[in-house]
């Protein structure tokens, strides 16, 4: 029998208690438990970032990280940032500037650009791209990709 | 592909955790998993059971004393990167940890998991149906290296970031285990051997705790260079850390030049010294060690990369660092 | 350019939403109840017998609910080319022999992905190794392995649709000297054109194959309704209906007994159009077991078994006039398609294509191999041909250029097509912004000031700065089943709309322009359109999004959809507002009024109630458009005769780069796209098009490559498979040049293909331009450019 440990975790600002085998990643759990299927997994190596989430406010691959490590810290994930049926300007500007393509990796695109802003509310294009490093995009060539996030670093300037 | 079963044991101090290494099984020690989780899911390792350091608070933080700066072994790179301290006191350190993967892998990669980082190779480091193909490589518990096509040797290479700005700055690290606790010079922990990289991997059931550093002299300049194709993500295709300390009139007194990605193990080129010292630093000079210490270095095709371009790229790198190092650019 | 309301419009995309939360649901999301999931045991040998496979002790595993090999399934055969002359050589599990690693030999469906996998490590195969051979060249001597010596025979996937010819007497046996394909086309008197010619220059180049990437991985999910025999289908794909066909026939179920059920694709590139056998095994199972079945291939399987770009070795010959104008081109090809024929002949063929819409060459002469090897099967990716092409001509144009003291630029200028043209096959180029395009990507790149060939030489420091440039072309759409396109537009009684469509949006935005081209036409707003796609059932049939002919075969039928329905409306409003003609209405807004009173309007919701309640209309809008009204059925791939597309995109690339002499890494400092799509039917979304293909060629032509060594692929993953990351990001400027197409909605025609292929020669020359170096093979790598930078710099 694989063993199962029990984790207290916050996902998206509610409290989860749940029974997890010890050998299951964070993605897997919240995918197939959680049902959170915005979370991707494109890689599964810890490669693509397409699985990010935010691990008490940090972005981190959530392939490559075991669900037992997860106990006790706070979890957000891209269906957090914005009630039911509302758009968060990020998810906004994305969306205006073109940033989305086949969508696939921008869960986590739009979770590293709300850690980039909370933490650096004006990034210069270096800071963006460096930022966004992580996340691999085979559509858009990045360039509106970061065009948004300018427009949101202007937003916020102001 | 999944993870296989282990067991897993999340102790909640360092007493506990070298108990649970006593246990018959093999284990192996979890810091932030990054490249672990990875291994396990290519089945490059089997344990028994995983054992995390994420319960014990004694490895957490960055402390500093008069003569020494400590960092405990679940320290993550993020960590290091925003600490002004560092920043200003072990400027490579700082480089090396901002260079390392991407910024998703930095908030969980961890100090201590990156001087245990195991060496790396293209035979080596895929998944079990890829190695299947072939022959067990000598690091996979077969014979012979692919690499090199010779018996019970592994030509598999280090490439870990952090290692080499620790050697220049002479780091010792703590190590915990059954025997009781003992420190010893970061240098000391490598065996330069490619399958077991380093003592815990050899063997010595034990779990790094802490890397302490002393605080150089304000004359002290140091930095990390890392060579790679893509400016995140990748590891080094060939990294040097200098530790460069001038007289009053800008003379050497004293150099370290640090290797990763050359060979099973940090490499260090202890030629520097003799070449420089007393001398100002020209370029001309610098050139001659760049181009002596790259033909020290034997970088072997582990990567997609040719050995001999590693090599050119080598005395770019170290020349250039020296020159940064000794303020000479 | 001529302003629309809506069509023109950088206009927030429809399935934004949905994906920015999360909601978006793909493939791999879908879940079902009582769902088993499948796993794939491959051959870890390039090339070898299967002499025995025992499955028993996986059989034993608790969890495990089937387990098929090829043995089950040895009747079944398909591929994504099936004729006479080239019969399909695909089956889903391998029967007796593997040929390439990775290769499918059995597959295992279980209570979970965990059990499968072991079950997989439990199945023992007994192979007989067999000689390999991995380079084209030497597959095509005498005496060289055969890795398809069966006998094939076949009419045609396209059979009942009269498309079969049967194979003709005499003509060579498919698999021979390991050649699985060839194209020959010739025009002019080559060998005149070379004795006419002041100037001969022959050049050598080489590509590598690439990977598609899409971040998705391939997926498939399979459920099998018993009561009424139907087979339900999730599938990550570009194309529903040539999926539909293919499990129809493989699977020898009607085409109406099976539904491929909507799900948004997370990128394909052409990677998601051949049927696989995961797809094929996923369904199977399913009947089998009465039980969903899900297999997701790990990203490992993606790169290995999903297709990758043809390698290619390319030799063009050219003779020109001392003015710089072309007199005569001989061009060979020869393509490594792997273990399996993939679509080795379309590529070769391809080639040519590509190849011939862009110069006016009056002596022409191409020939094209696509050859059988034990490496990874070959199929169609983004450009399909174009890049190698376009990489090894516009090289070759540059070194000409060198060599006559002429400006590249201008020698284009001078050689290309222009509006009006024939081509020798009979495709008529009605429009054709090319010369534009190349003005224009000349200018923004700063090509007079920033070109160092003819400037003495400065700059002997480390990093040394050029310019290069090159020009494409791609299809907009061509004829492959189910050979057209069609759309259906319902109008609800608010007077909004829907629009049924069997394009799939994989991520170049098709639902969006064609609810553009809807909207505009109907004249109704954006927001008032809903999607219903992807759907075999609720959609009519459409080509696919491949082969770039959404914008220009599906957005027609969508305007004539549309404009079915408007008239419709209008005849409800003709009767409201007392008009005699239907053509002095206008709608806009979802308003219908008398162009010469607009303030004299019934709404759509009037127009359609009354419809509804004088006669029972509710308003359904009906269009179709064939890929080329001029042909049926496709162009012999053979002789390049017949008329392949409609219209051709064109696009001219410039790309700036710093090289490092030192370490011989090149930086893409800026890249340009003037890229002629006729009309831009969605600003932003034909900018992304370009800027993705930009990005794409970028990374083929510096750091991607599928390395293997003995048929075994040594970076199936994103991290020593470099494609770019966001600090590879250029300064990028994209024109677009609006050539308005006659045939297509509102001018539109090809965009999401061709600019990968022109940046590829365009750094190339850029590189040259900055250092001297020519590198003729890509991707042009800093170890392969360092020891040329090192030979010429001293």
């Amino acid at each position: 029998m694989m063993m199962k440990k029990n984790i207290h975790l916050e996902i998206n600002g509610e409290i989860k208690d749940l029974t997890v085998d010890v050998n299951r990643t964070l993605l897997e759990v919240l995918r197939e438990d959680l049902n959170l299927t915005g979370t991707k997994k494109g890689c599964n190596q810890g490669e693509c970032g397409a699985c990010t989430v935010l691990l008490d406010g940090k972005p981190v691959s959530s392939c490559s990280l075991l669900a037992v490590k997860a106990d006790g810290k706070s979890i957000f994930t891209v269906e957090g940032l914005a009630p039911e049926g509302q758009l968060h300007p990020i998810q906004q500007t994305f969306n205006e500037k073109g940033a989305i393509q086949c969508g696939f990796c921008t869960p986590g695109m739009i979770l590293v650009t709300k850690q980039l802003l909370d933490s650096n509310p004006s990034p210069d294009e270096q800071e963006i791209k460096e930022a966004i490093s992580g996340n691999i995009c085979r559509c858009t060539g990045y360039v509106q990709i970061i065009d948004a996030i300018k427009a949101l670093s202007d937003v916020t300037k102001k | 592909m999944h993870l296989p079963e282990f067991n897993y044991y999340e102790p909640h101090s360092l007493d506990e955790a070298v108990e649970c290494l006593n246990e018959g099984q093999r284990g192996a020690v979890v810091a932030g998993g990054t490249d672990l989780v990875v291994a396990l899911k290519q089945r490059l390792q089997k344990p028994g059971f995983l054992l995390s350091l994420d319960k014990i608070p004694s490895l957490k933080g960055i402390k500093s004393s008069n003569e020494f700066l400590s960092l405990g072994a679940m320290t993550t790179l993020e960590e290091i990167i925003k600490s002004s301290l560092i920043k200003e006191r072990f400027p490579a350190l700082s480089k090396a940890a901002r260079e390392v993967g991407s910024p998703l892998l930095r908030n969980i990669a961890t100090i201590g998991g990156n001087i245990c980082l195991n060496s790396r190779c293209r035979f080596y480091n895929q998944s079990a149906f890829w190695r299947s193909a072939n022959d067990l490589c000598y690091k996979a518990g077969g014979i012979t290296c692919h690499v090199t096509k010779r018996k019970n040797y592994c030509a598999s290479t280090f490439c870990a970031d952090i290692p080499p700005v620790l050697l220049a700055y002479g780091a010792v690290v703590k190590l915990v285990g059954p025997q009781g606790e003992r420190t010893i010079m970061l240098k000391d922990f490598y065996t330069g051997e490619g399958r077991f990289p380093n003592e815990i991997m050899a063997g010595s059931r034990e779990i790094l705790t802490e890397v302490t550093i002393p605080f150089p002299p304000a004359e002290l300049k140091s930095t990390y260079y890392k060579f790679r194709l893509r400016d995140s993500i990748d590891f080094p295709l060939i990294g040097v850390a200098v530790a460069f300390e001038a007289d009053e009139k800008g003379r050497c007194k004293g150099i370290r030049l640090v290797f990763t990605g050359v060979g099973s193990g940090p490499f260090e080129f202890r030629h520097a010294g003799e070449m420089l010292s007393g001398s100002e630093l020209k370029e001309e000079l610098v050139a001659q060690v760049a181009e002596r210490a790259a033909g020290e270095i034997h970088p072997l095709k582990t990567d997609l990369i040719s050995p001999r371009y590693k090599r050119e790229v080598a005395k770019v790198i170290i020349k250039e660092a020296i020159m940064e190092a000794g303020g000479g650019r | 350019m001529k302003e629309y309301k809506i069509v023109g419009k950088g206009l927030p995309r429809v399935d934004g939403p949905a994906k920015a939360t999360g909601k978006a649901g793909y493939t791999v999301d879908v879940h079902l109840p009582g769902m088993l999931y499948g796993k794939i045991l491959r051959s870890p040998y390039p090339h070898a017998r299967i002499i025995s496979i025992d499955t028993g002790e996986a059989e034993k595993l608790p969890g495990v609910k089937g387990i098929v090999t090829g043995k089950e399934l040895h009747n079944v055969r398909y591929a994504f080319v099936d004729t006479p002359r080239y019969p399909a050589d695909e089956q889903p599990l391998a029967v007796d022999r593997v040929r390439y690693i990775g290769d499918e030999v059995a597959v295992v469906a279980a209570e979970s992905e965990a059990i499968a996998e072991k079950a997989v490590e439990l199945i023992k195969v007994e192979y007989e190794i067999l000689p390999p051979v991995f380079k084209a060249e030497e597959a095509m001597k005498e005496g060289a392995p055969l890795i398809h010596d069966e006998q094939l025979e076949g009419t045609s996937s396209w059979e009942q649709w009269g498309v079969a010819q049967k194979k003709k007497s005499g003509e060579a046996k498919s698999g021979a000297n390991n050649i699985s394909g060839h194209s020959r086309v010739s025009y002019g008197d080559v060998e005149q054109g070379f004795k006419e010619a002041d100037y001969i220059r022959e050049d050598v180049f080489d590509l590598k194959a690439t990977a598609h990437c899409p971040m998705e991985p391939h997926a498939a999910v399979a459920n099998f309704d018993a009561v009424s025999g139907t087979l339900h289908v999730w599938l990550s794909t570009q194309g529903i209906f040539l999926k539909r066909f293919f499990l129809s026939k493989t699977l020898k179920i009607p085409t109406a007994k099976i539904r491929v059920h909507h799900t948004y694709v997370g990128g394909a590139f052409g990677g998601k159009i051949d049927l696989f056998p995961y797809e094929y095994c996923a369904a199977y199972l399913a009947m089998k077991i009465k039980r969903p079945v899900k297999i997701e291939l790990d990203r490992e399987e993606v790169f290995m078994t999903t297709r990758q770009r043809h390698p290619m070795t390319i030799t063009v010959k050219t003779g020109l006039k001392k003015d710089g104008a072309i007199l005569a081109q001989d061009i060979r090809v020869i393509a490594d398609n792997g273990g399996y024929r993939g679509s080795g002949p379309v590529v070769v063929f391809l080639c040519h294509g590509f190849s011939y819409p862009i110069y006016n060459i009056p002596n022409y002469r191409y020939e094209g191999f696509s050859v059988y090897t034990n490496n990874p099967i070959r199929g169609p990716q983004r450009g399909h041909g174009a890049p190698q092409i376009r990489f090894s001509l516009d090289s070759h144009i540059d070194l000409i250029a060198r060599d006559l003291g002429l400006d590249p630029v201008e020698m284009m200028l001078k050689n290309v097509r222009v509006q009006g043209d024939v081509l020798p096959n009979g495709d008529v180029l009605n429009s054709c912004g090319l010369s534009e395009c190349i003005e224009g990507a000349a200018r923004a790149i700063g090509w007079k000031e920033k070109r160092r060939q003819f400037s003495t030489a400065e700059g002997d420091g480390r990093y040394r700065r050029g310019v290069g440039i090159s020009v494409c072309s791609m299809f907009s759409g061509a004829m492959y089943y189910p050979f057209a396109s069609s759309a259906v537009v319902k109008l609800h009684d608010d007077g909004s709309a829907t629009l049924f469509t069997g394009a799939q949006d994989i991520g170049q935005g098709s639902y969006t322009t064609l609810s553009q081209v809807l909207a505009e036409e109907l004249g109704i707003c954006l927001e008032d359109v809903h999607v219903v796609a992807g759907d075999t059932d609720l959609c009519p049939i459409d080509l696919g999004s491949f082969l770039s002919g959404t914008a220009l075969v599906t957005g027609s039928a969508v305007k004539m959809a549309a404009a079915d329905a408007r008239r419709q409306v209008l005849e409800g409003a003709a009767e409201l507002l007392g008009v005699d003609d239907i053509n002095e209405l206008d709608t806009r807004e979802k308003k219908i009024f008398a162009r010469k009173e607009p303030e004299r309007y019934v709404t759509f919701q009037q127009a359609i109630q009354t419809g509804v309640l004088r006669k029972g209309n509710p308003v359904i809008g009906i269009g179709y458009y064939k890929g080329y009204d001029k042909t049926d059925r496709y162009p012999s791939l053979a002789k390049g005769k017949g008329l392949f597309t409609g219209a051709y995109g064109f696009a001219a690339q410039a790309a700036e780069v710093e090289v490092d002499t030192w370490t011989g890494k090149v930086r893409l400092v800026k890249a340009v796209t003037f890229h002629d799509c006729g009309y831009p039917l969605n600003k932003t979304i034909v900018e992304g098009q370009i800027h993705g293909c930009a990005s794409m060629g970028a990374g083929q032509a510096l750091s991607e490559e599928i390395y293997l060594q003995k048929g075994q692929l040594f970076n199936p993953s994103f991290l020593t498979y470099r494609l770019p990351i966001s600090t590879d990001t250029p300064e990028s400027v994209e024109g677009i040049v609006a050539s308005l197409e006659p045939s297509g909605p509102f001018g539109a025609k090809e965009v999401g293909e061709g600019s990968v292929a022109g940046i590829l020669g365009a750094i190339a020359n850029a590189v040259h331009d900055a250092t001297g170096v020519r590198i003729k093979s890509l991707p042009i790598t800093p170890d392969k450019l360092l020891p040329a930078l090192l030979e010429v710099l001293v």
